[in-house]
């Protein structure tokens, strides 16, 4: 027939062409049987009459932006066409696939708002491939999310749906950390009011001034009425008791800092690390005050002590410091393989790890 | 590390997009991202797909402890989960008769399951429990080695689609009550049962496949039927049976399904076909009939030739064809009713869609060789005929060559191919 000569003289009689508008204003003309492609774009035509001429175009979603469009066109110009083999059209979309993340989130987006599902499961395949398997880390990386969950929900016990042991022992420590955090608060409350308010009645002061013999008695009521006042505020830490205890007990002892430390590194790979991080510090402030209140003890060389106090204070901060690092090595589920305790080899069985 | 001014990709995605995404991850992964971002933290709660296998636990060799974990893994994921639950699979081997998989369908059962797959292991058959016959919303169900007994008063699964069971314990009148009360059923598989006589009545039914020893089946009334696959596994006692019968299988098996498009015929189908065949004409004839692969069938046994005959002689718009020989090469050296053929076989008769042929197995005995003379006669539009020689056959094979070169060919273009191992 002459429909080839009709062509080459008015092409724009034999093709028809839809009018797109996009939300940036711009608008473009696109072969028909491609832009019908779209649901959305058909729905329009059809039900509504439009995109026959500029002044009627579609006016597309704002998700649907330039460079977006004309991905899609490219691929509904490819799959529109219905001789193509499974293959060939399977081996299109391959290639099709291949963009940065952050075009294919908008991509999946626009062809959302198209309503183009075939597209949508495509570009969703590909999200969920690039998500599979990878760390928390990464993954919020890749997609710029922020690590908006505060402190107080990650420490929130995970609710282990995996069963990990590892998520197990984290929400242990994270609970141990809690409880820290809340007793930090106290103490410092404590600290405060002790520095505010000293206590002594006048006449401890002026019989310790005049180094009468019952200075002793004067030292131990304030000591008990701290270790009442601690006791009251912590109440619910058995464990810091116990190193009060200890403290107070073998106050003159050489071993007391060096009894807590020791224990603080023997179960640092356990699950009491916490709490025993808990003493030392509680430690700290115990020696401070004793030390504050003049009230040093005769028996341990000051020097020494003070050396003790150091190595403790030290201890501690290494452990403040290594813990955000652990966190995260704990949070990132092994994918780094550090052997905090639990390794996975190749074959997923579980290697534990001598305590460090 | 996190650049501030760079937007967020992905948490504002519409939440269907998110869970297609987060459907076409292995759970545990989809759980994980609970912990990415506070957008993120539910995200996965609504998931209307759950697919659990013994990828989600950590793997290990004490088979207590991976139990233990699965079923805390699944119960507590159910706990968390918000919302309808329209899939459910579960597919191990290490759940064997745990009474956890009685709570966790009594829980789906109340949120609107549609589509149930339990594929558990080789140990003691778990029994389904009662509740399984309360989802009333059921579209498919899957069971593998499992017990099934439905109640007296269970009236069927009004929505059921597709039902699948594989090593089932069932009894044969349960199956057909529960195949008739699916008004909906399309696709029916049964596997692996042992001495099944059935009567299939499913008006809806499109796909059908059965693999096992069935005594005996009747397909009642199966009008929509447009594809069959069927591996039927002979013992001595069925063969017993069959001597016995008086129905004709061909009849009871093809007799009403005009809509057929494909037929697949495993192991002994056309020697189950055979028996008891009347040699009448068929009422059917399979218009829409456009593949048929039958396997193992066994060119000594006339019936069975007569089988495939009639079956191709009535199929006008075949287009491919298919079939695997099982010839006692020995045995039938000395064929009888050679003269067949030339007598009685039907010379007017014409496939005139017939475009590719396969044989497979072929061992060159008289009868395959004058199959495919008559359908190289008869076949004005072939395009292809493969033919493999059974691998036994070294000798013959020259033989075969011969005589193929001497067929007459009523296609230009057809092209025959002697495949080599």
């Amino acid at each position: 027939m002459s429909e080839v000569d009709m062509a080459v003289t008015k092409p724009e009689m034999m093709k028809s062409y839809i009018w797109l508008q996009t939300a940036d204003g711009s608008i473009q003309q696109v072969e028909q049987e491609v832009a019908m492609f779209c649901p959305m774009i058909c729905h329009e035509v059809i039900q509504k009459g439009l995109g026959s001429s500029k002044n009627y175009a579609i006016s597309l979603p704002q998700r649907v932006n330039p460079a977006m469009l004309s991905l899609i066109l490219d691929y509904c110009r490819f799959h529109q066409v219905p001789g193509r083999s499974n293959k060939e059209r399977k081996s299109f979309d391959e290639k099709f696939i291949r963009m940065d993340t952050k075009r294919l989130c908008e991509l999946t987006s626009a062809a959302d708002s198209l309503q183009l599902k075939p597209l949508v499961d495509l570009t969703s395949r590909a999200l969920a491939r690039i998500i599979e398997g990878k760390s928390p880390e990464e993954i919020r990386e890749i997609f710029h999310l922020p690590d908006d969950l505060t402190e107080e929900e990650k420490l929130e016990p995970l609710k282990n749906t995996t069963d990990d042991p590892r998520i197990r022992l984290l929400n242990r420590l994270y609970a141990k950390k809690r409880k820290e955090l809340k007793e930090r608060q106290k103490l410092k409350n404590v600290e405060v009011e002790e520095e505010r308010v000293d206590d002594r009645s006048v006449d401890d002061l002026l019989s310790f001034i005049n180094g009468d013999g019952g200075d002793s008695k004067g030292i131990k009521t304030s000591k008990s009425k701290k270790k009442n006042r601690r006791r009251k505020d912590q109440q619910k830490s058995t464990s810091t008791n116990e190193a009060i205890k200890n403290h107070n007990k073998e106050l003159n002892g050489l071993n007391s800092v060096c009894c807590s430390v020791e224990i603080g590194q023997k179960s640092w790979s356990g699950v009491g690390a916490s709490s025993n991080l808990h003493d030392v510090e509680d430690d700290i402030f115990a020696s401070k005050n004793e030390l504050d209140d003049g009230e040093i003890d005769d028996e341990i060389d000051p020097a020494l002590k003070e050396k003790i106090d150091r190595e403790v204070e030290d201890f501690a901060r290494r452990l403040n410091s290594d813990w955000p690092e652990r966190m995260q090595e704990i949070l990132s589920f092994g994918h780094e393989r550090k052997p905090v305790h639990f390794s996975l080899n190749g074959n997923g069985s579980l290697r534990r790890y001598a305590s460090m | 590390m996190d650049d501030v001014l760079a937007p967020d990709l992905i948490s504002d995605l519409p939440q269907s997009i998110i869970e297609t995404i987060l459907t076409r991850l292995p759970i545990r992964d989809a759980v994980r991202t609970s912990i990415l971002s506070s957008k993120w933290r539910y995200k996965w709660a609504t998931l209307t797909q759950l697919v659990f296998d013994e990828k989600c636990v950590i793997s290990s060799n004490d088979r207590c402890k991976v139990e233990d974990s699965l079923v805390k893994f699944i119960t507590r994921t159910l706990f968390l989960h918000q919302g309808p639950i329209h899939k459910f699979q579960l597919t191990t081997t290490h759940l064997q008769c745990c009474p956890d998989i009685d709570q966790w369908l009594l829980f789906l059962s109340r949120n609107d399951i549609k589509e149930l797959v339990l594929e558990l292991g080789e140990g003691e058959w778990f029994r389904v429990p009662s509740c399984l016959f309360n989802c009333k919303k059921l579209t498919r169900l899957d069971l593998f080695r499992c017990e099934f007994d439905p109640p007296p008063s269970f009236k069927g699964f009004l929505c059921l689609k597709s039902l699948n069971l594989h090593q089932v314990l069932v009894s044969p009148e349960a199956i057909e009550s529960l195949i008739s009360s699916c008004p909906l059923l399309e696709s029916l598989a049964l596997s692996y049962f042992d001495s099944l006589a059935l009567t299939i009545r499913a008006p809806n039914l499109k796909y059908l496949c059965l693999e096992g020893e069935f005594k005996d089946i009747c397909l009642e009334n199966t009008p929509l039927l447009v594809a069959m696959s069927v591996a039927m596994y002979m013992t001595d006692d069925i063969a017993e049976h069959f001597e016995q019968s008086s129905g004709c299988n061909f009849n009871r098996f093809l007799g009403s399904v005009p809509r057929l498009e494909r037929l697949i015929g495993h192991i002994y189908f056309t020697k189950y076909l055979s028996i008891g065949d009347d040699l009448g004409r068929l009422p059917v004839t399979y218009v829409h009939l456009k593949v048929v692969e039958l396997n193992q069938v066994s060119f000594e046994d006339m019936k069975e030739i007569l089988v495939v005959l009639r079956l191709i002689t009535n199929s006008p718009n075949l287009r491919e064809l298919q079939i695997s020989g099982s010839s006692n090469t020995l045995a039938a050296i000395d064929a009888p009713d050679l003269d067949f053929w030339d007598d009685q076989c039907p010379s007017d008769c014409t496939f005139k869609q017939l475009k590719l042929v396969k044989m497979t197995d072929m061992s060159g005995v008289p009868h395959e060789m004058e199959f495919i003379k008559f359908l190289l006669a008869n076949s004005p539009a072939l395009e292809t005929m493969s033919i493999s020689p059974c691998v036994y056959v070294m000798d013959g094979r020259l033989n075969m060559l011969i005589e193929l070169l001497r067929f007459r060919r009523a296609s230009a273009q057809a092209e025959i191919l002697f495949i080599q191992d």
